[in-house]
């Protein structure tokens, strides 16, 4: 883990602001947690009342779009964990920011597909579950690639350990929103 | 321990970036003060009006009932009072309380009690007020809507808070206003959470810390777990209403598919029982910490009160369904949470006994803090045992949605909570502004209040269990309800007399500010971190960083020599 | 002269103010089913339960402070409530608490929940169903009729009129039409939620004729208020004359095509 190996290379007060941000960062995330997980209860009630799901006269959509997006997301939270190995060179934040948007086009495409099959938010409970879920996620994404290219100016200006820890952090949000569009595709799309 | 000395920056200079757009804690405190109590003022009129509707229907509203309601003239109209009572509750909740316990003295307190020089993130700080500003905004502009503001009830259950039964925007705003507010709130908790985990003066452990923290502390925890939960169903709910989504809705409402009502009661119920500690733990810390200081002896049990404050906020995540008795949930879901709901009383009991054995033995001070903090105890006392009628599920089923209920929340919240705060009030107001508040005014504005409170929360209870139902704008339709026009009656002139006391906490607030004798540094005689800093506290607080070596409660120690019956946290601990 | 009669002199002037002790106002509704008792006397039971333990919550608060005022009581005990008797006093305190109070009372109202209240007469045992639909702002009732089938040409619908023998059990199925109401009998200290999309149901038997009210308990809009309907018991052999009166007429409310007045559903057997 890079932060640990440049511990001793850091000063006290990058210290304390290492721990003070990654113990603000956790307890977000664990509120942002509680925000999906309670989408996701809601859900699971909805599921597990109805008698056959999707509910009649509705049918899942096509898995293509939301595999790609899932691969899309996945890669680059992997090009992320990459570019946390060595700050110095930008081009792993780059990949992540490039999937990132790539995300983004995948999803607007899965709204207008469902839109042109006829599917819209208020055709029933189901739709309304994947536009709305999707809708808060991306929402979410986008707030994600912001921060993004906040990291990106800051690691073009300087790469001190300031810095890492500003990327640690981003990093963790953007693995976080990774983990839960992978439960939604998991829970919605394929089951 | 302190990881890292703050950075400082110097004294701001200009209006705006010393009492507008202020990074100090001290300043966003206070700011929140003024919100919350300008805000308490707003509420308070309006449950006036609601007394007043209830025990002379169809009389004009006295003074101003003619400039709000010409149409009527000066009657109350029903939908009216449906606004009223909803944005009574919200207000109340939401933008009076929650601001004065959590907001300004947790912003306050915080940092000045643990020997901080200023929250984590003051950035973030300031935008939580500013936040919370907009979400007022939104909530006050929804009164002025065509269809007039939210009228579903503070729970604002679809599907009448849907389409089918609000057309009106208000709705829509009143759930963008919480929603707001909500994010603003989480804010401000991540803060005091980071906070107080990473910035205690070194030597101070989590058992060193006043109890007003833990009860800061566990209520931001609360705060951080369970406002996304009501943002997710607030998000549903606009959903719902903007975008046709069918969450909600079912039935013959349902238009395609097909949501559940009940849905949104469990999220908000989830969210909601957590919501009424978050509002307590807060004053329940402050009162802990008064009565020793007042009873010049340490807290009993400190340390199991902070354990006892604990438990109760992890049960209160697993109790929420005592709130849907009547929902008929299955058998055992009911049985699980009836008991479960019944274990609180268990810590609760230890930090009340440990309350007594505070007194027990101690040298009583009574000013005006510690008269607020025995209230609470008094009072916490009614509301809390009341609890358990609504605890039993039979009991429940009849006393459900009627003013016994109305009167168990307003003795927890309206009585406990309210006097908690003036507590707060009245003991920091010193360190807040430099000057003292004044002491034979305050004592009234005591009396009155208790007085003024018992009868306006007992008679609820009393007309509660008489059958009479929540939310109705002229019980006396009802044959059975007739008898209560006395009592009614009776609990709107206590209310007015409550209302009329608190004229006096505004006034002595006022004159106290601009006229109050200058406070000395440590006016109380307590050994608390803020205290040994001038008053008002100066800008960051410490110049340099106290070292602690002892608990915040020592006081009435027989071998301490310097002619102090306390011992500042900064002293090494006399030995006995 | 007492101070309640003294406060109804001075203030209550009001045609209302008849002549009532305090206590007959504040007493709950007249108690006309069989097993509201039960929840009157766990309310009791707690009542005196919970002004014992508040009684010392008193004597401690009020009892503390006079005796250890600082004038009378200028040295305070250095404790710190950490010594093992201290201790063991508040775990006492708790105990008894849970004991005394939390033990009783759950063990009663569970009791009484699962024995009596949620214990649902047998399908085939001989009571009165009823459907019951909330809607804003009124409650509306659908009988049988002679068939004994709901759903049918010959089912019985009253509006805000509820009519139920005595002595014999009474089960209703509850759902709503628009929002959330609640279907409250003061007089069976019964209460139970009409949620659209789910039909729940309660039950009651009732012991004495008259006229009562039908109320309801969830804020379901402007009128919430005036929600009222009347609750009229009758002796069995009135109930039948009554039914057999409203069997030959026929409603608007029969005709299915009606869509949007039309309600009712087959009886939805107990599971
Ligand atoms: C600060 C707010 C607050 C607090 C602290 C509480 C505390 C409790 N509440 Fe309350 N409650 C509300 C605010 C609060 N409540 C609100 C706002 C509502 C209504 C919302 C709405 O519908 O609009 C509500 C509604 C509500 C209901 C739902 C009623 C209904 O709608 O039908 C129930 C049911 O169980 C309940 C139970 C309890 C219980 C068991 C406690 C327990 O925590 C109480 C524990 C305390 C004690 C048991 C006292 C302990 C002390 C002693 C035992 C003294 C003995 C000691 C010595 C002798 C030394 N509450
Ligand atoms: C902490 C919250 C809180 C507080 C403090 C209060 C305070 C009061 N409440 Fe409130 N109330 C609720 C929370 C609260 N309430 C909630 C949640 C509901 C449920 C809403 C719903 O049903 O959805 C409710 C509902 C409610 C009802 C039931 C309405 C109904 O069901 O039909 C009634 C009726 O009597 C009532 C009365 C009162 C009264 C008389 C006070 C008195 O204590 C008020 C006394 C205070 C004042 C009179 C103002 C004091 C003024 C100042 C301190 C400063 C003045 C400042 C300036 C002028 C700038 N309240
Ligand atoms: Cu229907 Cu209230
Ligand atoms: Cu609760």
């Amino acid at each position: 883990m890079a932060i640990v190996t440049t511990k001793k290379l850091m000063s006290e007060k990058d210290q304390g602001q290492e721990i003070i941000s990654s113990v603000a960062m956790i307890v977000t995330l664990v509120s942002f947690a509680m925000l999906f997980a309670t989408l996701m209860m809601g859900f699971a009630m909805f599921r597990i009342t109805s008698p056959v799901w999707p509910p009649a006269g509705m049918t899942k959509p096509s898995l293509i779009l939301p595999s790609l997006s899932t691969l899309c997301i996945f890669l680059s939270s992997m090009s992320f964990i990459w570019f946390e190995k060595n700050i110095a060179d930008k081009r792993g934040l780059i990949v992540t920011i490039v999937l990132g948007f790539g995300f983004m086009l995948i999803q607007s495409l899965l709204w207008h597909s469902l839109s042109s099959q006829g599917v819209f938010v208020s055709s029933g409970i189901f739709p309304s579950i994947i536009y709305t879920f999707t809708w808060i996620h991306a929402a979410h994404i986008v707030a994600a690639i912001s921060l993004l290219f906040w990291l990106l100016f800051s690691v073009l200006k300087e790469n001190t350990p300031k810095v890492r820890i500003q990327a640690s952090n981003v990093g963790k949000f953007w693995h976080f929103l990774g983990i839960v569009w992978f439960i939604m595709f998991v829970t919605i799309f394929v089951l | 321990m302190a990881f890292f000395e703050q950075h400082i920056h110097d004294a701001p200079k200009t209006f705006l970036s010393k009492y507008v757009f202020s990074f100090d804690h001290k300043v966003i405190g206070k700011q929140f003060l003024w919100y919350g109590i300008a805000f308490l003022g707003l509420g308070g009129m309006m449950a006036l009006m609601i007394r007043w509707t209830l025990a002379f229907p169809g009389e004009p509203f006295p003074i101003v009932g003619q400039f709000l309601f010409p149409q009527t003239n000066g009657v109350v109209p029903p939908d009216t009072y449906a606004m009223l009572f909803t944005l009574h509750g919200t207000i109340m909740i939401f933008y009076a309380i929650t601001p004065i316990l959590i907001g300004a003295f947790g912003n306050f307190c915080i940092p000045l009690l643990i020997g901080a020089r200023d929250m984590v993130f003051p950035t973030l700080n300031m935008l939580s007020f500013w936040l919370a500003f907009v979400s007022a905004i939104l909530l006050l502009a929804s009164l002025f809507t065509p269809l007039g503001g939210a009228a579903g009830g503070w729970v604002s259950y679809p599907t009448l808070s849907t389409l089918i039964g609000s057309p009106g925007i208000g709705q829509t705003l009143w759930c963008l206003a919480l929603f707001v507010l909500g994010v603003s709130s989480t804010m401000g908790a991540v803060n005091y959470i980071a906070t107080i985990i990473t910035l205690r003066a070194p030597g101070m452990g989590y058992f060193d810390m006043p109890l007003t923290i833990w009860g800061l502390w566990l209520t931001a925890i609360l705060n951080a777990l369970f406002l996304p939960v009501l943002g997710a169903g607030l998000l549903l709910l606009t959903f719902d209403r903007v975008f046709g989504t069918t969450f909600f809705l079912a039935g013959a409402a349902a238009t395609s598919g097909s949501g559940d009502p009940l849905l949104f009661q469990h999220v908000f119920w989830i969210f909601g029982h957590p919501e009424v500690y978050i509002l307590i733990l807060p004053a329940w810390g402050v009162v802990s910490d008064l009565l020793s200081f007042f009873a010049r002896k340490p807290a009993f049990g400190a340390k199991a009160t902070a354990l006892a404050m604990t438990t109760i906020t992890i049960l209160s995540t697993v109790v929420y369904g005592h709130h849907m008795y009547t929902t008929q949930m299955s058998p055992l879901l009911t049985q699980s949470f009836m008991m479960l709901t019944m274990t609180i009383s268990i810590p609760s009991a230890v930090f009340f006994a440990n309350w007594l054995g505070t007194l027990w033995k101690g040298s009583i001070r009574f000013h005006s803090p510690m008269l607020f903090a025995l209230g609470v105890v008094f009072v916490f006392g009614l509301g809390g045992l009341t609890g358990l009628y609504l605890a039993t599920v039979t009991t429940d089923l009849y006393l459900h949605d009627t003013y016994f209920v109305v009167g168990h929340f307003h003795y927890t919240m309206a009585a406990s909570v309210l006097l908690g705060g003036f507590a707060a009030t009245y003991f920091w107001f010193p360190k807040m502004f430099g000057r003292m508040m004044n002491e034979p005014l305050a004592k009234i504005h005591f009396w009155i209040t208790m007085l003024g409170l018992n009868g306006v929360f007992m008679g609820m209870m009393v007309v509660g269990y008489a059958g009479m139902h929540r939310r109705i704008y002229n019980p006396f339709v009802y044959e059975f309800l007739q008898k209560l026009i006395p009592i009614n009656m009776f609990i709107t002139y206590s209310a007015l007399l409550m209302g009329f006391g608190q004229l006096f906490f505004v006034y002595n607030f006022i004159y106290s500010l601009v006229k109050g004798p200058k406070a000395s540094a440590n006016p109380w005689e307590v050994g608390t971190l803020e205290w040994q800093i001038p008053s008002p506290a100066p800008h960051y607080n410490f110049d340099v960083i106290p070292v602690v070596k002892c608990g915040p409660h020592e006081l009435g120690n027989p071998n301490l020599k310097n002619g102090r019956d306390f011992q500042y946290q900064t002293e090494e601990l006399v030995e006995v | 002269m007492n101070l309640y009669s003294l406060y109804m002199k001075l203030f209550v002037f009001n045609a209302h103010a008849s002549e009532m002790t305090l206590l007959e106002r504040i007493k709950p509704p007249l108690d006309i089913s069989t097993n509201g008792h039960l929840i009157d006397s766990l309310f009791n039971l707690t009542t005196m339960l919970i002004t014992g333990f508040f009684i010392l919550v008193c004597i401690g608060l009020f009892g503390f402070s006079y005796l250890y005022r600082k004038s009378r009581h200028p040295v305070a005990l250095y404790v710190h409530g950490t010594a093992r008797k201290h201790i063991a006093i508040v775990a006492a305190i708790a105990a008894l608490v849970f004991m005394i109070i939390d033990m009783q009372i759950t063990g009663i109202s569970n009791h009484d929940y699962m024995q009596v209240f949620a214990k649902w007469p047998k399908e085939d045992a001989d009571v009165v169903r009823v459907e019951v639909l909330g809607q804003q702002w009124a409650w509306n009732f659908r009988y049988p009729g002679k068939d004994g089938i709901f759903n049918t040409e010959d089912d019985i619908v009253t509006l805000n009129d509820l009519r139920l023998p005595v002595g014999k059990k009474i089960v209703f199925q509850v759902t709503a039409k628009d929002v959330i109401h609640s279907f409250y009998l003061p007089n069976t200290r019964l209460k139970l939620d009409a949620m659209p999309g789910r039909v729940s149901k309660m039950w009651v038997e009732l012991t004495k004729p008259g006229v009562y009210d039908v109320a309801c308990a969830q804020m379901c809009g402007t009128f919430h208020y005036r929600m009222q309907g009347k609750m009229t018991v009758y002796s069995q052999e009135d109930f039948d004359k009554w039914q057999n009166e409203m069997q030959n007429r026929t409603t608007f409310a029969m005709e299915k095509e009606n869509a949007d007045l039309y309600w009712g559903w087959k009886w939805l057997a107990s599971k």
